[in-house]
């Protein structure tokens, strides 16, 4: 194991735990040494200048996190969801009978992923993390339950996770994931996905961590054929959250849609980060994120199409808006095309702005409050990102957060 | 009912209304009329309460009850009605909650009853037809991708959904084809009673071939430099505003 030079106190810390730890494999050694050249991202390193990561780690007290006392039932357990939870990284199980179609268990890490082999947080996953979820769902399998994935952390320290799934040819299924949590810890989360031909998985997630942690979650997919990925953020809660996407499209003709809300207050930093790779023709991918940021708060937005030369009739669209509630928000944006294809239809759009004059008053003389007209035009700005939620009931359920979120206001 | 006395209103810095009085009795309906540039919507703008348009000095009062340091929302709620020149797409916002948000908030700072739902959709349907828009319209997101009389139409439905105390109807015609004007004038002639007022605001005589007003103003300058009877706006038809620049 190389020892890491002059390292900050988080990272002695991280250093620390993984020496002390009995049970690491070569490939985690070998990550922990290429983390060791690495080292924590801050605002130097490219794709996280805006997005200092280990300057937020410096008042996360190191160490690994602890249990939680108490924790409340999700609002989507009421969708009937299969719920597993991953409490400080630690997986477990459903009390339940495994559904039809669906296979799951506790498995080892992954050895690593290629594509992410030089990316900090996601190879000091690969060294961190104890235990994986697992999930497979079978051949043609289409399951009514919603999984439900549980993020929980609590205290301070930090905690790792893995989630694998395969969702097999002409499968489908709905999943939720949700960050909660108290605590001031940090979170790394790594999901690897594939899907297969003709699969469908339409992947949900809401991000609401108490104010103080940082979190870092990040889902690299893999489609095939006709393979279709949906995704669906909001992100309303931690000092400092970063979502990553890495999809790559392996075959012709598969589709993704990734979109994305983030909703700020206080002194909250999101970012959302993305890159698609096209790598086979006939592939479709739309992009919406939306921001909106109050007080002092930061919306970051990176989002990248990279289509290689035999990714013909390519069909790309990435849109990118944030609203600034208060002077002292921010909003930094950074779409990305890199084309190697001749035969491409590829756009991007950015926008920062304000609420719209015109628009408020037009509401007050209509008989709405101030409080009102505004609540009414960011609900209906953020509203776009949570329509591409298909089920009624649990888009319900993003959309309450929003109104919750604009009460609080 | 609108008494408006003496007004001067800036914006930006610009003073646009110059010591404009008028008085408008309950159950009348006045035309305003002029030219480009006279301060139309700057009246219309001040007397609803929009941001950056500043009396300066003089007033502006509804029943007697000052306006000029009122909300727009609280405007409203008193029952002061504006249809938007331009009026607002509002992507995102659903037509039909949207009207029914507003007519509930109006009702609530009034201390009355909030509105059901199945009596609001059936005041909707029915206002709807009155003014030619189609159900469908009404299900749409606020006015997104209407053609201009669709819009107007638009105004028209909020109107006579809210049953305002007073309306002022900003170049209401402009845009629309002789169909449409007529149902503006129906709308107006629906709402007519001894307790409401009108003043409508407009470059053509034409709309007041609909509506018969009490009483038309000419408004250049900042100020109203002639009033007179229906007959006025007829003759300034003939005529047309090039005198009254000159005077203002």
């Amino acid at each position: 194991m190389t020892a890491l030079s002059n390292p900050s106190p988080f990272e002695a810390a991280l250093e620390d735990a993984f020496a002390a730890r009995s049970k690491t494999n070569e490939a985690q050694a070998a990550a922990f040494d290429r983390f060791a050249s690495l080292r924590l991202p801050n605002r130097r390193v490219e794709g996280w200048k805006w997005t200092d990561v280990n300057a937020a780690l410096r008042s996360v007290t190191p160490g690994e996190a602890s249990k939680p006392e108490l924790i409340a039932p999700s609002p989507f357990a009421a969708l009937g969801a299969l719920e597993f939870r991953i409490i400080n990284g630690k997986v477990s199980l459903p009390d339940e009978p495994m559904p039809e179609g669906l296979r799951y268990g506790i498995m080892d890490p992954v050895a690593t992923i290629p594509e992410l082999e030089r990316h900090p947080i996601a190879t000091l996953n690969v060294a961190m993390t104890r235990k994986a979820l697992g999930l497979e769902v079978l051949e043609g399998s289409d399951i009514e339950r919603p999984i439900l994935i549980r993020h929980i952390v609590s205290g301070a320290g930090f905690s790792f996770a893995q989630t694998m799934m395969r969702i097999s040819p002409g499968a489908k299924v709905q999943v939720i994931e949700t960050y909660e949590g108290e605590g001031a810890g940090f979170y790394s989360h790594l999901c690897h996905m594939v899907v297969r031909d003709g699969g469908e998985c339409r992947r949900v997630m809401l991000q609401d961590c108490s104010g103080d942690s940082v979190v870092n979650g990040i889902c690299a997919v893999k489609t095939d054929k006709e393979a279709r990925y949906e995704q669906t953020s909001l992100s309303t809660g931690a000092r400092l959250c970063r979502h990553e996407t890495h999809a790559h499209f392996w075959a012709p003709s598969s589709s993704a849609a990734i979109n994305s809300a983030a909703l700020l207050s206080g002194e909250r930093h999101t970012d959302f980060t993305s890159e698609v790779k096209h790598m086979a023709p006939d592939c479709t991918v739309r992009q919406l994120h939306k921001g909106v940021a109050r007080d002092r708060s930061r919306n970051v937005f990176q989002g990248k199409f990279h289509v290689l030369r035999e990714a013909q009739k390519t069909d790309a669209k990435m849109t990118a808006n944030a609203l600034l509630l208060s002077d002292g928000a921010e909003a930094n944006h950074k779409p990305e095309l890199e084309i190697y294809a001749d035969d491409v239809e590829c756009a991007h759009g950015s926008t920062v702005g304000a609420l719209d004059d015109d628009a408020l008053f037009y509401l007050r003389q209509r008989g709405l409050s101030e409080a009102q007209a505004r609540a009414l035009l960011v609900e209906a700005f953020v509203g776009e990102v949570t329509e591409s939620i298909e089920n009624e009931a649990l888009r319900a359920i993003f959309e309450a957060r929003v109104s919750e979120w604009l009460e609080q206001a | 009912m609108l008494k408006i006395d003496d007004l001067h209103v800036a914006v930006g810095g610009n003073e646009i209304l110059k010591g404009l009085s008028l008085d408008v009795p309950k159950g009348e309906v006045h035309a305003i009329m002029g030219p480009n540039g006279s301060g139309k919507s700057t009246l219309s703008y001040t007397v609803a309460g929009r941001a950056g348009y500043d009396a300066t000095a003089g007033g502006v009062t509804l029943d007697g009850e000052s306006m000029l340091d009122l909300d727009p929302d609280e405007r409203a709620a008193k029952g002061l009605f504006l249809s938007f020149q331009h009026p607002m797409e509002i992507p995102g916002v659903q037509t039909m909650n949207f009207i029914r948000t507003a007519m509930n908030a109006q009702r609530k700072a009034r201390g009355e009853d909030e509105v059901s739902a199945a009596d609001f959709i059936r005041l909707i349907r029915d206002k709807a037809k009155l003014v030619g828009l189609d159900d469908a319209k009404l299900k749409r997101q606020f006015n997104v991708g209407f053609s201009g009389g669709e819009k107007k139409r638009m105004e028209m439905l909020q109107m006579a959904m809210f049953e305002p105390r007073f309306a002022i109807m900003d170049e209401t015609d402009s845009g629309l084809d002789i169909d449409a004007l007529k149902m503006v004038g129906d709308v107006v002639n629906a709402l007519r009673g001894p307790d409401r007022g009108f003043l409508v605001i407009t470059h053509y005589q034409r709309l007041l071939d609909y509506i018969k007003p009490d009483a038309v103003h000419v408004l250049a300058g900042g100020r109203i430099v002639k009033s007179g009877g229906p007959e006025l706006g007829a003759e300034l038809e003939k005529s047309g505003y090039e005198q009254f620049i000159e005077a203002a």
